[in-house]
């Protein structure tokens, strides 16, 4: 017989948990009732857990306000340093690719056509990544399925 | 779900956060930065949460929970038994910081194995229900009050013999 369909004269054990939280079916509840009428030793565990709820309910275990939490949350110090951390890091690229490119197209010891062919090649490339770059950012903000653990 | 009432609601489940990560790393310090964390992941994808499939509370948890397991492995990577890892007790910080008031029940709650601690908060102290713990701790639904009352009979057995 499990823990779930105990007759009247025994110990119901988790049951009193269940009371306790008022997670039991009616019929449950009436067995527990009727059970803890008659059996000293339920009785006062129900009552002993009934205590034992409201006492950690009443307790305090953490003791971080809220301030502190939203402080937590909006760590001007985390995302300001990221954000001029991603920002060096590009302006940087760019200023880099920007003066290779201005030297190139300057340069007198490249010939025109083979400048033209090279542009092309890298702003193929460069094109090319952006495509799919583009495609991939799409793809990760409407995927409904991207949560879906496989 | 507008960013600012997520934010609101976050705010206001960080103590509850705080108290539920304690008890699974056994540590307040760890524990702030498992809530930090899991802040951090929520609000850089808030679209993740789907509000049709249930309150934000059990979900914010549960992230808590795992950001947490993912502490403990991160610690131990030798191990992969969670709850033998997470059966520290708090550390001198830790309980420091637990008033004095409630200081009997810590330190009861604290000579329990960690998923006994955890289901107790998860119940009695962020009055979660048993099909949201089931969620949470990925167990059953039936489980969860058997564990439960064998939680709430050890501590009792622990708060009697400390009084």
């Amino acid at each position: 017989m499990s823990e779930h369909e105990k007759s009247v004269d025994q110990h119901v054990g988790e049951l009193l948990s269940g009371m306790v939280d008022g997670e039991l079916t009616q019929q449950q509840r009436q067995l527990v009732s009727l059970h803890c009428e008659t059996c000293d030793e339920c009785r006062e565990n129900l009552e002993n857990l009934r205590g034992l709820r409201q006492r950690i309910g009443n307790s305090q275990l953490s003791e971080l306000g809220e301030d502190q939490w939203r402080e937590n949350m909006n760590d001007k110090k985390v995302t300001t340093s990221r954000s001029i951390g991603w920002l060096m890091l590009v302006g940087g690229l760019l200023a880099i690719a920007g003066i290779f490119l201005i030297a190139f197209i300057l340069s007198d010891e490249i010939h025109i056509g083979m400048k033209l062919i090279l542009i092309a090649i890298y702003g193929g490339l460069a094109t090319l990544l952006y495509s799919v770059l583009r495609q991939r950012l799409i793809e990760q903000k409407t995927d409904k399925y991207k949560d879906v653990e496989i | 779900m507008k960013n600012d009432d997520m934010k609101q609601q976050l705010v206001q489940m960080g103590n509850g956060a705080h108290a539920l990560a304690t008890q699974i790393l056994g540590n307040a310090d760890d524990a702030a930065d498992a809530v930090h964390d899991a802040f951090a992941k929520v609000l850089r994808r808030p679209e993740a949460y789907d509000a049709s499939n249930g309150p934000l509370k059990p979900w914010f948890f549960r992230i808590v929970r795992n950001r947490c397991i993912d502490l403990i492995r991160r610690r131990r990577p030798a191990d992969d038994t969670v709850d033998e890892l997470i059966d520290a007790t708090p550390g001198p910080e830790g309980l420091a910081e637990i008033s004095q008031r409630d200081e009997a029940l810590q330190q009861a709650l604290s000579e329990l194995p960690s998923g006994q601690r955890e289901i107790i908060v998860l119940r009695d102290y962020l009055d979660l229900s048993y099909v949201e713990i089931a969620d949470i701790q990925e167990i059953a639904q039936g489980t969860v009050m058997s564990r439960l009352h064998r939680a709430r009979m050890a501590l009792k057995k622990e708060l009697t013999r400390d009084e």
